[in-house]
């Protein structure tokens, strides 16, 4: 491996310059237009973010039928919510909900790649496509949740959920307890990315 | 045997890099967006479910690109490099890469363009293009490409069958985790309907619709001692890859 003795210094600028010199050519060429990137950014900015799959956890807990159906045919139960058109578009073809329980909680990995139900969750954050996390959450997933920050007591069974094939998951996670009082939109600000993948729980208070 | 498909359980890979941001530079949503354009525009989309007019979009791009690409491209890096490089510049190498071997642009022109990119960060893209590509691509964003094709055929398990994973032989590409050949575990979960995948995996076996399980196992049958306690691991698997379990291995 030359690149132990032969690192450029310039990394950061040559794959900048590589990246726009690419979508340069791109529209030159009549691949894309000068507007393509920017609009499947927007998308994801706009339309298909996390705060997707917190009003659908949201709904959960303030909807006892609504988080039995989200479970039993999740693409049916996200369907009933006024979400943006595409919740069953692109890596969201097949989405599937599992809900923590008490003595239960559920974790999603992606062991051969880094599949991640966009409409619910918007894009991964790296540290999910991270190949470390990956490769020991499947083996020792207690022990990179507890590094994360999440100490799982032992008596709770831990579901690991690696996404090999047509599913895309998250996890319901469970309701913080002293949110009783609050409205289905307070609910929704508590919900993070991080506890519909499964490494942190939802606190009971925004941070 | 490629490292890519057995990551499961790989050992001393030391802390996981905890980085929470999806993007770490402004040009990976470059990159990201472009890979998101090519899958928009890929060719196969006519016989996608939604029956896109892919035919009379007008782009100049004709090639099939889909996740199998992008995937087959980062399993077929030096396993060192894999680990090395982080997740964009992964797709960038790849995706350069292939418009460059496709013949849509020539190495020359491409260094020839980063030079001036390198020198003028700053410097503008090119302005125009036909709207109705990007109305092509948003219209994948919102409909998808699902592998789904029925009807469902009598699948081979049902619930509570104990199956075990065949080892097929390696391959370029692969939807069956490493760490789960040869072992058994029970069916969880049979889906409805059949599903194939955007390429056929030659011998490994998929791509042709056919049955998708979920399948339980049990940590200690995977891992033996270093399994940890109290968890449980589910993969989803094509059929092609299960087969009853024997009795020996119960």
């Amino acid at each position: 491996m030359t690149v132990q003795f032969d690192y450029p210094e310039d990394r950061e600028a040559r794959s900048a310059a590589r990246a726009h010199a690419l979508e340069a050519l791109l529209i030159e060429k009549g691949v894309i237009t000068d507007a393509t990137v920017d609009k499947v950014l927007g998308y994801f900015e706009n339309d298909m973010t996390p705060l997707n799959g917190a009003k659908i956890v949201a709904r959960a807990w303030t909807d006892p039928g609504f988080a039995e159906r989200l479970v039993a045919d999740t693409p049916a139960a996200i369907a009933e919510l006024d979400l943006p058109v595409g919740m069953a578009g692109a890596e969201g073809e097949h989405l599937q909900a599992v809900a923590n329980a008490p003595g239960v909680h559920n974790l999603v990995i992606c062991t051969l790649c880094s599949c991640f139900p966009w409409p619910v969750l918007g894009l991964p954050p790296y540290w999910y496509k991270d190949p470390t996390f990956r490769a020991r959450a499947a083996r020792e997933p207690r022990v990179v949740l507890e590094e994360v920050g999440l100490k799982l007591d032992p008596s709770v069974e831990l579901r690991v959920w690696d996404s090999s094939g047509h599913s895309r998951w998250f996890v319901v996670p469970q309701r913080p307890a002293g949110t009783q009082e609050m409205t289905e939109e307070q609910l929704a600000a508590l919900v993070t990315t991080e506890s519909m993948i499964g490494i942190a729980e939802v606190p009971s208070s925004v941070a | 045997m490629k490292l890519q498909h057995h990551l499961g359980g790989l050992e001393n890979l030391g802390p996981v890099a905890y980085e929470p941001r999806v993007f770490v530079e402004e040009w990976e949503q470059r990159i990201f967006g472009i890979h998101v354009a090519m899958m928009g525009l890929s060719a196969h989309l006519g016989d996608a479910l939604p029956e896109y007019p892919i035919e009379d979009v007008p782009t100049a791009f004709s090639s099939e690109w889909t996740w199998a690409d992008l995937r087959k491209g980062a399993e077929a890096m030096h396993p060192f490099a894999y680990f090395q490089y982080r997740y964009y510049e992964k797709w960038l190498g790849g995706i350069s890469g292939f418009f460059v071997s496709q013949g849509y642009i020539s190495a020359e022109e491409l260094e020839a363009k980063a030079a001036q990119y390198l020198r003028d960060p700053e410097r503008a893209l090119p302005a125009g293009g036909d709207p109705r590509i990007d109305d092509q691509v948003v219209h994948y964003l919102r409909e998808g490409d699902s592998p789904r094709r029925g009807p469902a055929e009598s699948p081979a398990f049902a619930v509570g069958d104990r199956v075990s994973v065949k080892d097929v032989p390696p391959t370029e590409h692969t939807r069956l985790p490493g760490n789960l050949r040869g072992r058994t575990g029970i069916v969880e979960r049979v889906f409805e309907g059949n599903y194939g995948y955007f390429c056929s995996t030659g011998p490994d076996g998929i791509g042709e619709p056919m049955p998708v399980y979920i399948v339980r196992f049990e940590p200690a049958d995977i891992w033996g001692e270093l399994a940890e306690p109290g968890a449980v691991l589910y993969g989803e698997l094509y059929q092609t890859y299960l087969t009853p379990a024997m009795e020996e291995q119960r």
